[in-house]
């Protein structure tokens, strides 16, 4: 053996410490996060009995959808509620990202382009609205949506989700619209766009991944938000899925096969939404967030 | 008479640069059409909120929110508060909470960022996983949680059995002692990724050049991760920990759904405590008080926070 | 094709001003060069032409109505970026057809324009690509298309040539100014670089700190400077300029270097000297018109050769004289080495007298 090939294997070796190192952390990674979410869905296709054993049956011996069947079934009382929950979620979250990509887009473009006075004061304070916690604003918000007359309506949850939403969609869209070149709108200008014009067959196109991120980000906080809902509304026809689900097995506290089938179905829609984007999100966070 | 003319000369000056702020707000008036909608819909649920928040905490206020009964009382809420032992045990909880929480989220992120910046098979499917914690609702997050931590049933308690290290299951969050820990582990467990996919992003900006001139000086891989990755960490990782801290600060879901703040308090936080004052038991002054107390504290933090960020806006407008 | 007028033309930004009372006038068909050291207001002198951003005080005219308050897009103007500013979702074709669009124009002429703009470009082969596509030339050209089918006005310029190598701009600077001759298209075209500016204009305005320095052919810029900062900035490698003092000996006027040695002035040289208030005057040359010897003459003044820079069609010998660098060419044939002794002589016809105080070139009259 030559001393080359000896200097090799031992670097070599130090390397394989830190690759090791590296894999074996990521597996605990994998098991904190993955482990929770399989005994989810094992435990949500167990009859209620066989979840309740120790020691645990880990594999169902009788796997069963009877959990899904009764929640998806519009037929029964318990999947007249949760579909109507589902609905309500959707129909809320819809509406809040539309409405949130509508008000966010000219907003951010704003802040990226335009050097009026107070442009920086606006900025900021709409990022220090990001720093305040929901409770804070939850009494005279009740009050005021008392006042409104939205107090059990869904107008109530769309406006508040839109406010809450704004500051980082809005400092997400900035980072996209720091990086397209004003040139461009320049030149639009002079081929004889308006200023709207420019913005809007211009930058607007080129924007989208931005746009989608935003869009994403709305969606899901809308979907998950849960202190509004919980207190805005109480009719149970109008309960967004995570406070009907709360309401529904503060009832039933012993199903928990049908709890986890819930939260498994409540999960699915924002976890496909995510890693079906997830590119344009990482790459909003990057442009928006960390170039600065 | 140098002074007389300074102190002469001060307003004029004072009154043409007013003179000039309007003007040139005039002349961008239409720049304001595009953050209008914005800022309209920030004033109607943020600015009249905070101000009635801060009037209602001088009021003693009748259980039926009828507000035209409250009462001026001036500062007894606060005093109320601060005497109070649940006051300072929930203090106390909260800055466990977020200091833990935001430590344990940031270092979790910081190591799977790391270890997933190298290419290898099954990398973007690893990835995935990871982040998917982050996105599912904390209501979802808490009750499968929950069903782990079961005191007759859970996951963990039967491994821990089934290891031979109990003899049976432990009450973890129905114990004063396990139970802020065991939310902390669910809160982290939500909150990781998202400093994994911060940091991930900021890898990225780490120039491969410099990584390879420190290896062809001898550095190893501990010393281009000190001393090159590092430092370019800096910025982002400034605001990842800003935001995990403002976030812990204000969570709710995790522990009002599995705990309630209980037992005994002892999960309780500042924003569990405060919803509980006021939609449990209806005492509103009291309440609001709270809330401007915490507001006060968050506006400390707060002010870290925008330096942090218009510190990037400054590096940004120079380059 | 139309004429453009500033009058006056001043841009502040705050307290610092841009843009210091421009006044030019550029004939129709005319290429006029904008040309200074970057910040010099030349790029901004042009956005005020282009109406993209406001003017603070003073006129702007093209053809014969003011556009001071009129949008960029009813001012009839094309304008190529630096950057080239395609539109980088739209194909070659789209990017061309933009204009025109705007303008609602028929379809089919669209086309039709689109088509003759990219024959006389030489890239009917590039219409369906996208701008990424395309190297930097090509992107070029296109952008120079989509400034064409419009059939503006005034062209303007904004350093167009500054992303290109080396190579590709020489070709460029030819396709420009062939481009300009076949359209009598009347150019206003910024650039920080002299040569192109000498190469290509008509005229060229210099510009330095937000004021026009000096506004005439690039002949007649080169010939006269009117100032020490156009001496320096126009002509490559740049005019020496060597500070001196004034004085009278035996009734006439000679200059008299920091080493000691003296200079005699022709009588137009030493009328200018008399007439200025100052005593200190600084002696521009270019390098083709100072002599060189390796031996002593009368009127020759010693010096010794700092560096030597061959090029192949002529050699560059740098001197130090009176604390200043002098930049003298001479053929490849002559060998001179470092620190060798030499002898300079001033052409008393093409030298250049400046005031030292005021920096403005000395007039005899």
């Amino acid at each position: 053996m030559s001393t080359a090939s000896i200097v090799k294997t031992r670097a070599g070796k130090r390397i394989d410490a830190w690759r090791w190192g590296g894999r074996i952390f990521l597996v605990m990674m994998l098991l904190y996060t993955a482990v929770p979410m399989a005994w989810m869905l094992l435990t949500s296709i167990k009859s209620g009995f066989a979840a309740m054993q120790l020691p645990p049956q880990w594999f169902p011996n009788e796997p069963t959808l009877a959990s899904y069947e009764k929640l998806l079934d519009p037929t029964n009382s318990v999947g007249q509620d949760f579909l109507r929950f589902f609905w309500n979620s959707l129909f809320v979250s819809t509406t809040t990202t539309m409405l949130a990509v509508a008000v966010a887009v000219p907003a951010a473009y704003a802040f990226s382009r335009f050097d009026f006075p107070g442009r920086k004061f606006l900025f900021f304070a709409v990022l220090l609205r990001n720093m305040f916690p929901a409770v804070i604003f939850l009494v005279p918000l009740f009050i005021l949506m008392r006042l409104l007359g939205l107090v059990n309506t869904h107008g109530s949850l769309i406006l508040t989700y839109l406010t809450f939403g704004l500051p980082l969609a809005i400092w997400l869209l900035k980072g996209f619209y720091d990086n397209i070149p004003y040139q461009l709108e320049q030149a639009a200008r002079i081929d004889g766009a308006t200023r709207f014009q420019a913005f809007f067959l211009i930058v607007m196109p080129l924007s989208a991944p931005g746009i989608i991120a935003t869009a994403i980000y709305s969606f899901i906080g809308a979907w998950n938000e849960y202190i509004f809902a919980y207190t805005f509304l109480n009719k149970n026809e109008q309960l967004t899925l995570p406070v009907g689900i709360q309401r529904f097995f503060s009832e039933n506290t012993t199903d928990f096969p049908g709890l986890m089938a819930a939260s498994f179905i409540m999960s699915l829609p924002v976890v496909v939404l995510f890693l079906l984007l997830q590119r344009y999100f990482v790459r909003a966070l990057t442009e928006g967030a960390v170039k600065h | 008479m140098t002074m007389a003319t300074g102190l002469a000369d001060a307003p004029l000056e004072v009154k043409a640069r007013r003179f000039g702020f309007l003007r040139q707000a005039w002349t961008h008036r239409s720049d304001y059409l595009y953050v209008l909608p914005a800022i309209v819909v920030m004033l109607i649920v943020i600015a009249y909120p905070i101000y009635y928040t801060v009037e209602l905490s001088f009021f003693n206020t009748p259980p039926s929110l009828q507000l035209r009964d409250k009462e001026f009382v001036g500062i007894d809420n606060y005093a109320l508060i601060l005497r109070s032992d649940v006051f300072w045990r929930v203090t106390a909880n909260t800055f466990i909470w977020t200091l833990f929480s935001t430590v344990f989220a940031f270092i979790l992120g910081l190591g799977s960022a790391l270890a997933l910046n190298h290419e290898f098979f099954g990398r973007g499917i690893l990835r995935a996983i990871l982040i998917i914690p982050w996105v599912i609702s904390a209501v979802a997050a808490s009750y499968i949680w929950k069903w782990i931590y079961h005191s007759d049933f859970g996951l963990v308690g039967a491994v821990l059995v089934g290891l031979g290290l109990a003899e049976r299951p432990p009450n973890l969050i129905d114990s004063v002692g396990t139970v802020l820990p065991s939310l902390i582990v669910v809160n982290v467990w939500r909150e990781f990724p998202f400093a994994m996919i911060m940091l991930t992003a900021g890898l990225q900006t780490v120039p491969d050049q410099l990584l390879r001139a420190a290896k062809v000086d001898g550095a190893n891989a501990w010393q281009r991760f000190w001393h090159v990755t590092f430092p370019h960490l800096q910025g982002v990782s400034t605001v990842t920990i800003l935001l995990l801290a403002v976030s812990n600060f204000n969570s709710f879901i995790i522990p009002w759904i599995m705990t309630g703040g209980g037992p005994s308090n002892a999960s309780h936080i500042w924003i569990t405590h405060i919803y509980e004052l006021a939609f449990g038991r209806q005492r509103w002054g009291i309440a609001s008080a709270y809330s401007v107390l915490l507001f006060l504290i968050l506006m400390t933090l707060g002010y870290f926070y925008v330096r942090a960020l218009s510190g990037g806006e400054k590096k940004e407008r120079v380059a | 094709m139309a004429h453009v007028v500033l009058e006056n033309l001043v841009k502040t930004y705050g307290a610092f001003t841009a843009v210091n009372n421009v006044s030019l006038k550029v004939e129709d068909g005319e290429f006029v060069a904008l040309v200074g050291p970057s910040g010099c207001g030349k790029t901004t002198t042009l956005n005020l032409v282009a109406g993209l951003i406001p003017v603070t005080s003073g006129e702007i005219a093209i053809g014969d109505h003011v556009v001071n308050d009129m949008d960029p897009k009813d001012r009839n103007i094309a304008m190529v970026f630096q950057n080239y500013a395609l539109y980088p979702q739209k194909s070659v074709y789209k990017n061309l057809a933009f204009p025109l669009q705007m303008r609602k124009l028929p379809r089919d002429e669209i086309d039709r324009k689109v088509r003759e703009a990219a024959r006389v470009l030489d890239m009917t082969h590039l219409l369906e690509r996208k701008p990424r596509e395309l190297s930097g030339g090509q992107q070029q050209r296109v952008a120079l298309g989509r400034a064409l089918v419009r059939d503006p006005a005034v062209f303007l310029m904004d350093e167009p040539l500054s992303n290109l190598d080396a190579k590709l701009r020489v070709q460029m600077r030819s396709e420009i100014k062939r481009f300009h001759q076949d359209l009598k298209a009347t150019i206003i075209y910024v650039t920080h670089d002299q040569l192109e500016a000498v190469t290509m204009a008509d005229k060229m305005a210099v510009m330095n700190g937000g004021f026009l320095q000096q506004y005439d052919s690039p002949a007649q810029v080169f010939a006269h400077p009117v100032n020490m900062f156009v001496a320096s900035f126009i002509g490559s490698p740049a005019m020496s300029l060597i500070p001196l003092e004034a004085s009278t000996v035996d009734g006439q006027t000679v200059l008299t270097g920091a080493e000691g040695w003296t200079m005699a002035l022709s009588p137009l040289n030493a009328r200018k000297v008399q007439r200025s208030t100052t005593r200190k005057i600084v002696l521009g040359a270019r390098h083709s018109t100072i002599k060189l010897a390796k031996n002593a003459s009368p009127n020759a003044i010693p010096a010794k050769a700092y560096t030597v820079e061959p090029t192949g069609d002529v050699t560059f010998v740098q001197a130090l004289l009176s604390g200043a660098v002098v930049n003298i060419s001479v053929p490849p044939n002559v060998a001179i080495a470092p620190d060798e002794q030499i002898w300079l002589e001033f052409d008393q016809e093409r030298i250049h007298l400046f005031d030292g105080a005021t920096e403005l070139a000395l007039k005899a009259d």
